[in-house]
């Protein structure tokens, strides 16, 4: 108190402050002090994202390294050699379209399940018909993709699967499905549509139940029938939350969804040409410990590209939003 | 309301209750199988394939899985890592959500972003693997089937604005009677939180249940913690794997003598049993937790 010089006001003159940039340290350093109990909450999370989410990406130098296990990050940089040996190989080539192609199939397929079974559901007006149906839709969401890999063996196994198991009463012959590479995208995508269309259902039956019902009651009035009713009142509804759901996964459109496809392909080669993303090839080639920097250089494109789709897809989902007087988006 | 019902208008709702139900009835066909192939007699399995029903019952798959020394360790792994995965995973996450929420933190802003970019900025899986074995020695351990994913941005995101739509004056009435971070955290916060926490734990719970992912990766030798997923996931194409989980201490069973096919669906409902005996009761968390997760970047 004595060091501070009082004028007659008793205010305390700017001049005996200490300087700035110090007196910023000690105000932080006691801010410290009495919040440190924030910092003994909080900290752990930020603790948790900087080991498994920031080192990690700084652990992308291995892109443009030799990479040793003895010396981990530190190997020898190679400068773009990784890039380069990737726009020789056509493996890039083929695992960027079929991550694009699996997850615009996933996309479309889920989407409009999704609405029409919203739609359908909407109608439907039995109340226990109605929670029993949407108990059943949404209980494959919940199975893991490993219990789903068992339930599709069950299905397509060549010797004991239900569908060879039918053809087989009904005197038909057997299909193989595991040696037809060809049909798995489909295949995968009605996977998805089981396993997903009644989750994603659930988000747009709850935009259907926030409609007005006396908008539904004029149209009635005016004599429109319940099928006009749904496609002018209900389905335009739904527009807007479609269209931000497709861009946010559009925004992850280079992401395989390695979860599901490697359960279900596991490493059965022969369904590789049409199967295999970007996210199965990396796990792979840390199974068969292959060429690191190499796969990283795919995953780092991979990275790289996604981010410009995240960022390219949430500002048109803002500008959509702006548009429907709204806002949405992440950022 | 006036219904006007014409002809139109009942072919709308048929076509609603067919579909719906249509829809309905695929989604718990595979688990129909299952459960029946899983109480089918093998030699009827072998000869007639997986089929929606059956006269000849047995119980012996069953039998065989809840006696397998494998699977009972991988139970066990199983449920240690979502117990504990689920505690661990509500506190770390609440703790970081309560920080960005206190209104007199002057530097939320920040950690919000710092949490923020983590959901964007998603690691590579390679550098990732590189990171967590061989610089954080995270391997071979309960601990590793955990840490990884105990903490989800956004998670943390949807605690932080539950929290931050509680009342303000509770706890800044708390704060001023000199209650500390902690006690308002635990005293006032999470106990006016159920719901949230609810659906957040649930979820959660089932990430931990049904992860294969970090077992894969992180785990080689020490195989009394794979967890149920990666224990089926080996027993779809390999007949070896089934009988290794089948093994009992002091018998000898020659491979071709195990039900392998009524094996593989008794395992599948074993893992599922949990999820379905608790889903009627949290269903609606769950309803709560999908319309939440919509916007999940």
């Amino acid at each position: 108190m004595a060091a501070i010089d009082h004028n007659d006001s008793g205010i305390p003159l700017a001049r005996t402050l200490p300087p700035p940039s110090s007196s910023r340290a000690r105000k932080n350093l006691q801010y410290l002090k009495e919040n440190w109990l924030l910092f003994v909450l909080g900290g752990p999370g930020l603790i948790f994202i900087l080991l498994f989410n920031y080192l990690p990406l700084m652990g992308n130098v291995i892109a443009f390294q030799d990479y040793s296990p003895r010396t981990l990050f530190a190997s020898p940089w190679v400068g773009f050699r990784n890039f380069r040996l990737l726009t020789e190989t056509p493996i890039a080539r083929r695992l960027i379209v079929n991550t694009l192609g699996l997850n615009i199939l996933f996309i479309a397929a889920e989407t409009f399940c999704g609405v029409t079974l919203a739609l359908f559901l909407n109608e439907v007006k039995g109340k226990y018909f109605r929670r029993i149906a949407q108990s059943f839709m949404f209980l494959p969401y919940f199975m893991g993709w490993t219990v789903v890999a068992m339930v599709l063996f069950g299905f397509i196994d060549y010797q004991v699967g239900t569908i060879n198991a039918v053809l087989a009463r009904l005197g038909m012959e057997r299909v193989a499905l595991t040696t037809q590479p060809a049909i798995w995208p489909l295949l995968l995508t009605l996977i998805r549509v089981w396993k997903n269309a009644g989750a994603s259902c659930i988000i747009y039956l709850a935009a259907l139940t926030s409609i007005d019902a006396s908008l539904y009651e004029a149209a009635a009035v005016d004599g429109a029938s319940r099928w006009q009713r749904m496609r002018f009142i209900s389905l335009p509804a739904l527009t807007g939350i479609v269209i931000l759901l497709m861009l946010l996964a559009i925004g992850k459109i280079f992401y395989g969804d390695v979860g599901m496809i490697y359960a279900l392909i596991g490493s059965q080669a022969q369904l590789y040409p049409t199967t295999d993303v970007i996210d199965t090839y990396l796990l792979r080639a840390l199974q068969v410990n292959s060429n690191y920097g190499f796969s990283a250089a795919i995953g780092l494109l991979q990275s790289f590209l996604g981010l410009l789709c995240v960022f390219g897809s949430n500002w048109l989902a803002k500008k959509f939003s702006q548009r429907q007087g709204e806002e949405y988006g992440l950022f | 309301m006036i219904e006007k019902s014409n002809w139109g208008d009942r072919l709308l709702a048929f076509v609603s209750y067919v579909v719906v139900a249509g829809f309905a009835v695929m989604c718990i066909f595979p688990f129909w199988i299952m459960v029946v192939a899983s109480l089918t007699n093998e030699n009827s399995l072998t000869l007639n394939g997986y089929l929606p029903w059956t006269t000849d019952w047995s119980l012996s798959a069953y039998k065989w899985v809840l006696a397998g020394k494998e699977i009972q360790a991988s139970y066990l792994a199983s449920l240690a890592r979502t117990v504990i995965g689920t505690t661990g995973s509500l506190l770390v996450m609440s703790g970081l959500a309560y920080m960005m929420a206190a209104k007199r933190f002057k530097w939320r802003g920040i950690v919000a972003m710092y949490t923020f970019f983590a959901i964007i900025f998603v690691p590579s899986i390679i550098p990732w693997f590189i990171t967590t074995r061989n610089v954080l020695r995270l391997y071979d351990s309960l601990p590793a089937l955990m840490l990884p994913m105990m903490v989800q941005p956004f998670w943390v995101f949807v605690l932080r604005n539950f929290f931050a739509q509680l009342p303000a004056e509770l706890s800044d009435a708390a704060y001023i009677d000199g209650a500390s971070d902690v006690t308002i955290l635990f005293r006032i916060v999470l106990p006016l939180s159920g719901p949230v926490l609810a659906t957040v734990g649930l979820f959660m719970a089932v990430t931990y249940w049904n992860d294969w992912f970090l077992p894969v990766m992180l785990i080689d030798r020490a195989t009394q913690l794979r967890p149920l997923p990666v224990i089926i996931l080996r027993m779809v194409n390999n007949m070896q794997a089934i009988a290794e989980a089948m093994k009992q201490p002091g018998t000898f069973v020659p491979l071709a003598q195990l039900p392998a096919n009524a094996i593989r669906m008794a395992t599948a409902c074993v893992i599922i049993g949990p999820i379905v005996f608790v889903y009627p009761f949290v269903q609606r968390y769950f309803v709560k937790g999908l319309t939440m997760g919509s916007v999940k970047g």
